[in-house]
């Protein structure tokens, strides 16, 4: 297994997990979650073949109320 | 037909609504919907699969002809505020970024100095780009200057509830700029919002005054209404204020006058 940092806690992972393996195992179909891996946006046509890395650093935003 | 114009995008509403504060997202959706605002205003927040039903984007996307104005919330400096604008971008697929910069909790009040230079950074990479800022017309300038799409003056403090405290700033900001002002925050009630279209704000941007309100959806719909009356008012143009009364009927020639 591997670990990243995903929103600030320890996630473990199967090594060779894509970005769209992490959004499965953490119930987002995708479509509405920004991913930013070490502070590099991927955008939705590259998280099929993006492997994320031991200590990669993973953020998941969306969006929600704010004025 | 008299539209808001921001950069290339029109709009035939002149109310922007801001969804957060209100309790649930069924009464957000219903004040959006009755708002008829085109543009609506959303924040960058981690997910977080405890609370999936935060996420806003489907929800508010499936509602016809709106437009996200993701804003930088949470950001306390420039850089922390271009990072968030390129995010919202890549999330929204659009050009609007609401910039908000206030590194102080206590007051919530702009950073004019990490503001500007985020607005001088987005607008160069073709952000359409909406500072809230402090009711300073200098600033408000220079902004301009840098390519800023409107500026967005406060009223008064987030959430205060003040009103226009800032009407004389305002009445300069509205007279020297060239981009559309709208004024952002510290409404309370749909009378101050007409008060700043009459006063010849482009827009007015609402939030707790709705979702803080008894009944949200109407209010969004009092907002609405009196948006369009204020705009309406001012294109018909006020009649000046005189310093003494002005009689609206003849004074002559009538009983004892003979």
């Amino acid at each position: 297994m591997i670990t990243i940092d995903l929103n600030g806690q320890q996630q473990p992972l199967p090594p060779g997990s894509t970005v769209i393996d992490l959004l499965s195992i953490i119930g987002s179909d995708g479509k509405s979650v920004a991913v930013v891996i070490n502070d590099h946006i991927i955008r939705p046509e590259n998280r099929p073949s993006h492997l994320l890395q031991e200590g990669d650093r993973v953020e998941l935003l969306i969006f929600a109320g704010g004025g | 037909m008299d539209l808001l114009q921001i950069g290339s995008y029109t709009f035939s509403s002149r109310l922007i609504l801001g969804t957060g504060k209100f309790s649930n997202a069924t009464v957000m959706l219903d004040a959006v919907r009755a708002s008829g605002a085109q543009l609506v205003t959303v924040a960058l927040r981690r997910f977080n699969r405890e609370q999936a039903e935060d996420d806003l984007f489907g929800p508010l996307s499936a509602i016809e002809g709106i437009t996200l104005m993701p804003n930088t919330s949470g950001a306390s400096t420039a850089a922390e505020a271009v990072r968030a604008a390129r995010i919202a971008r890549e999330l929204s697929g659009s050009p609007f970024i609401k910039v908000e910069i206030h590194p102080n909790p206590q007051h919530l009040m702009p950073d004019p100095i990490e503001t500007y230079e985020a607005c001088r950074i987005l607008a160069q990479e073709g952000f359409l780009v909406m500072p809230y800022i402090a009711a300073d017309p200098v600033l408000a300038k220079r902004l301009e200057e840098v390519g800023c799409a409107s500026v967005m003056p406060l009223g008064s403090a987030i959430g205060s509830g003040q009103g226009l405290a800032t009407s004389e700033m305002l009445n300069i900001i509205i007279r020297e700029s060239g981009i559309p002002v709208i004024v952002d925050a510290g409404l309370r009630s749909p009378s101050e919002a007409a008060h700043a279209m009459e006063m010849g704000c482009e827009a007015v941007l609402v939030n707790s005054a709705v979702a803080a309100a008894g009944k949200p959806p109407v209010m969004a719909e009092a907002f609405a209404e009196a948006v369009a009356a204020g705009r309406k008012a001012f294109m018909a143009g006020l009649m000046q204020k005189s310093g003494s009364a002005v009689a609206t009927s003849p004074l002559t020639s009538f009983l004892g006058t003979f």
